[in-house]
């Protein structure tokens, strides 16, 4: 295929997305309407179909959390229950004549979008357990508000009567509760068993799955999925871990409350058990058992565990044991949940072919990718430049009194003994860990307490000792990720449009891996590649943030002799446009290629000087006795 | 005054088994880096076992069969199952863990019914001890100082035994313990075992005291959560400090403002975890670790 048709090729995905999309929905939505009919033969009923796609909408807003945030949340059930009393008191109190089935629902949806960001913002930042046992906590708050707001809620008796609300259509107000006609199927039940409101529940659920489809191949999917996989080098390619999760987290209340609202609505009545504990776990199981991170686990496995518990709880006492076992098994055979069994794998040979044809043709220098301006070497003033510095543990200077300055386009080396604070420094540089004392200023600007994140956008990128990458993905992909942070910044509620729409973001990528050398193997998984390349690919990441400052720490470490003296290659040309800092052990390659060098010693600068000056300094040839010899530090 | 004294008793004895339960989860963290929410499991697990035993061959019987059959069952859990997991992510850690606790909670509902179930005291031990002003019932008393022996003997292990040493070790650095080829695979089983023990012991322990029925240890083991985060994860005194704040602040708000008695101790933790994550006596690295 000749370059050409490929590019004819590029302008395709438009047009069939959107035919993807509408396959999608029209599949979803015939799926949906044999459903109520092939759950009657084997017990089921039209009222549990409703049911089942109705709780389906909560799962799948808890899977958000769990499955593409990776949060375990013990608390949803305060916005399923909170979105249902929200919805039931605002047609009670406040529509009672004219109850509008779209007032009650969006104000219960807003609300609990309002009441998640506020306990999000709480929460996010915490893990695990914390995360887990505070959402909870707060989740016992809202029963315990619900429970005891006895004039608004009724208490313990729950409000028993809610209206019956109409859907508001142009001119019509349409009655959920009418029965569809009456037509006999035979085996599978009678029509008339299905109101509207089934239909109703159905065209929520396909909106909120459309939604959720578009959401995962968004940009902010994408990010969110980054996120999941290794947090720190998300924040240190410039995105803002905290507040994308606040941002799943809004999103994810706000479904589980348009949840807890439809089925007050539709059941006509709403009690505190909506927002308890059981509730709350209900949803754990429900998602982890239909498979997390999928866009149907959620809806399958409500489907599934809601259908036992209504029809094999008729059946045998042993129902819940039942179920318990499923979920222990589902997550100990089949992690990613029981609808993975019937997926396919993701590999579609035309994209591969087109990405394959892309990479094999050269590149135009985007005019957005020059060297900025100030990187230019010897300027009058300088880059970076650090003042009384310091960094205590407890009563240990791990870093002290560090004073550096960094002049625009220099290649600086750091080196010192094991233990010296060269990692410690750079960290206080990235912003990985805040300074205990001192000042740091970029560009003339105090950036001391700005942000890791901040600092990225700044133009400050670093590459870790131990290579940082996202291992499930593509060398690409990681270099996409850096590149899309630099280019739409450390948060964008982008819940649409997908990051393969920005071209720059493709252009910074590849720049990227054509600098560090690995377009041969751009599409392989980050974790499958070798050492060397994998500590390239660091570099490569931060590259694709378009730093105006590096720091490399350790870049070569572990490399083989060969592989050491490419990337030395590597890093000498990328000098020549930014300013580099960087940690090393490699003597030869710290004598050949710095500008100048800086020597730590127990937490302090021992000497700054040129290569030649720092060889010859009688007090860092003592410093290094022990570490490395004299003979190390005069042959470079 | 008197019901202030008989409120403040009640909530040594309830913060008590709150600092067993939470001692086992902060050792077997400490050890495995795992948060075991099937916990509270083993106290239920104890609770009936103790109570079956008891019924027939006497309350020391159901003492001495609650923890080595939770111990067993401890035991085998980490040996078939959990052992997988301990290099997973804690999320996964959390989701089996919490499904092993609803098979157990089920599987008592179909052995022992739903119905709640108390050891009814022997006549030797009904009687009432006097305190000052107010008069107590002296198996609770009993119970306490039992309870305060055990933890005396489980600080013991901890600080003084090679196990205890792999436990405080592995609390600060456990990728360390195993380089240093700690039998950590050995220890952890054991380690398990010992706080499901301890569960155990203090759940049939308990039994004449709080009534058990198959939602029991999901009950007790939130409240221990809770008392571990207050406290600090894989901190003992944190356990110990966490355990009697948290008891005595349920038992005094059940006197005060009794609607509020569940609430209260999730607002404590709240404000822990907001201003001081790590808990009251907690180290702050453990807290990314969880």
């Amino acid at each position: 295929m000749s370059v050409a048709a490929a590019s004819a090729s590029e302008v395709q995905p438009q047009r069939s997305l959107f035919a993807a999309d509408a396959r999608f929905a029209l599949l979803t939505a015939l799926g949906l309407a044999l459903f109520p009919l092939l759950l009657h033969p084997i017990g089921g009923y039209g009222g549990l179909a409703t049911q089942i796609l109705i709780v389906s909408i909560a799962s799948i807003g808890f899977n958000l959390i769990l499955g593409y945030a990776g949060m375990l949340s013990y608390g949803h059930a305060m916005f399923y229950g909170g979105g249902g009393y929200i919805a039931a008191i605002l047609l009670v109190r406040f529509m009672a004549t004219h109850p509008n089935l779209w007032l009650a629902v969006l104000g219960a949806m807003l609300v609990m979008a309002v009441l998640a960001l506020l306990i999000g913002s709480l929460t996010v930042r915490l893990y695990g357990i914390y995360f887990a046992l505070l959402t909870l906590a707060f989740a016992q708050m809202v029963y315990f508000v619900i429970e005891q707001g006895k004039d608004w809620t009724n208490g313990d008796d729950g409000i028993q009567t809610i209206p019956n609300a109409l859907v508001a259509l142009g001119p019509w107000n349409v009655d959920l509760t009418t029965p569809l006609p009456a037509i006999d199927l035979g085996p599978f039940g009678n029509l008339s068993d299905i109101k509207l409101w089934y239909i109703f529940a159905g065209l929520v659920l396909l909106a909120v799955l459309l939604f959720m489809r578009a959401l995962n191949r968004s940009q902010f999917g994408e990010v969110l999925d980054a996120i999941r996989e290794n947090e720190q080098r998300s924040v240190f390619v410039g995105f803002n871990a905290s507040a994308y999760r606040l941002a799943a987290f809004t999103i994810s209340g706000a479904l589980t409350g348009l949840s807890g609202a439809l089925r007050a609505l539709y059941d006509g009545s709403i009690g505190v058990d909506a927002a308890s504990i059981d509730r709350s776990g209900s949803f754990v199981v429900y998602t982890v058992v239909g498979g997390v991170q999928t866009l149907f686990g959620p809806v399958a496995g409500t489907g599934a565990i809601m259908f036992l518990e209504n029809v094999l709880s008729a059946k045998t006492p042993a129902w819940r044991l039942i179920e318990g076992l499923i979920f222990v098994a589902v997550i100990v055979f089949f992690p990613r949940g029981l609808s993975t069994l019937f997926k396919r794998r993701e590999t579609n040979p035309r994209a591969l072919f087109r990405r394959m044809v892309r990479a094999a043709t050269p590149v135009e220098p985007d005019p957005l990718l020059k060297p900025a301006p100030e990187a230019h070497r010897g300027g009058p003033s300088s880059i970076i430049e650090t003042a009384k510095l310091g960094k205590w543990f407890g009563h240990f200077a791990a870093a002290r009194d560090i004073d550096m300055r960094v002049d625009p386009g220099e290649l600086r080396a750091v080196i010192g003994p094991n233990g010296a604070g060269k990692t410690t420094f750079f960290n206080l540089l990235a912003g990985t860990i805040p300074p205990t004392a001192g000042t740091i200023h970029y560009k003339g600007r105090e950036v001391s307490r700005v942000s890791g994140t901040a600092r990225v956008h700044l133009g400050i990128a670093k590459a870790f000792q131990t290579a940082n990458i996202y291992t499930d993905q593509t060398v690409r992909q990681n270099c996409r990720l850096a590149a899309l942070a630099r280019v739409q910044g450390a948060f964008a509620l982008q819940v649409f449009r997908r990051s393969t729409r920005l071209d720059d973001v493709d252009a910074l990528a590849e720049r990227a891996m054509r600098r560090l050398e690995l377009m041969d193997v751009a599409d392989v998984r980050a974790g499958d590649l070798s050492h060397g390349d994998k500590k390239r690919l660091d570099i490569a990441i931060a590259l694709a943030t378009q730093p105006q400052i590096l720091l490399l720490d350790e870049p070569v470490a572990g490399m083989s002799k060969d592989e050491a003296r490419k990337t030395e290659g590597l890093i000498r040309r990328l000098a020549t446009e930014m300013t580099v800092l960087v940690i090393e052990h490699d003597m030869e390659m710290v004598m050949g290629i710095s500008d100048s060098i800086t020597v730590l010693h127990q937490g302090t600068v021992l000497a700054t000087g040129t290569p030649e000056q720092i060889r010859n300094n009688p007090r860092v040839q003592e410093a290094y006795l022990g570490g490395h010899s004299e003979a190390e530090l005069s042959h470079p | 005054m008197a019901a202030l004294f008989q409120a403040l008793l009640g909530g040594l004895v309830l913060g008590l088994i709150y600092v067993a339960i939470a001692v086992g989860l902060t050792i077997i963290f400490g050890t495995l880096r795992l948060v075991n929410f099937a916990h509270g499991a083993f106290y239920a697990i104890g609770a009936y076992v103790g109570l079956v035993v008891a019924e027939r061959l006497g309350l020391v019987a159901g003492l001495i069969a609650a923890p080595i059959a939770v111990a067993l069952f401890a035991f085998g859990l980490d040996r078939i199952v959990l052992q997988r997991f301990y290099e997973k992510d804690p999320t996964a850690q959390l989701l089996l863990t919490f499904g092993i606790a609803l098979v157990v909670e089920e599987s008592l509902r179909l052995i022992f019914g739903a119905t709640t179930l108390q050891y009814p005291l022997p006549e030797a031990l009904k009687g009432s001890a006097f305190l000052g002003p107010i008069e107590y019932p002296a198996y609770r008393l009993l119970f306490a100082g039992g309870v305060i022996v055990l933890l005396i003997l489980v600080w013991l292990f901890i600080e003084r035994t090679n196990y205890g040493l792999i436990v405080r070790a592995g609390i600060r650095d456990r990728v360390m313990v195993q380089l240093l080829g700690g039998n950590i695979r050995r220890a952890s089983s054991v380690v398990f075992a010992l706080g499901g023990a301890i569960a155990g012991l203090v759940g049939a322990a308990a039994s004449p005291i709080y009534s058990v029925d198959p939602g029991t240890g999901f009950a007790f083991l939130v409240p221990s959560f809770v008392v571990v985060v207050v406290g600090g994860l894989g901190s003992f005194w944190g356990a110990v400090l966490g355990g009697l704040l948290i008891g005595e602040l349920q038992s005094l708000t059940a006197l005060l403002f009794p609607p509020a008695a569940n609430v209260v101790i999730y607002l404590c933790m709240a404000l822990v975890l907001l201003l001081r994550p790590q808990g009251l006596l907690g180290e702050s690295e453990v807290i990314r670790q969880a």
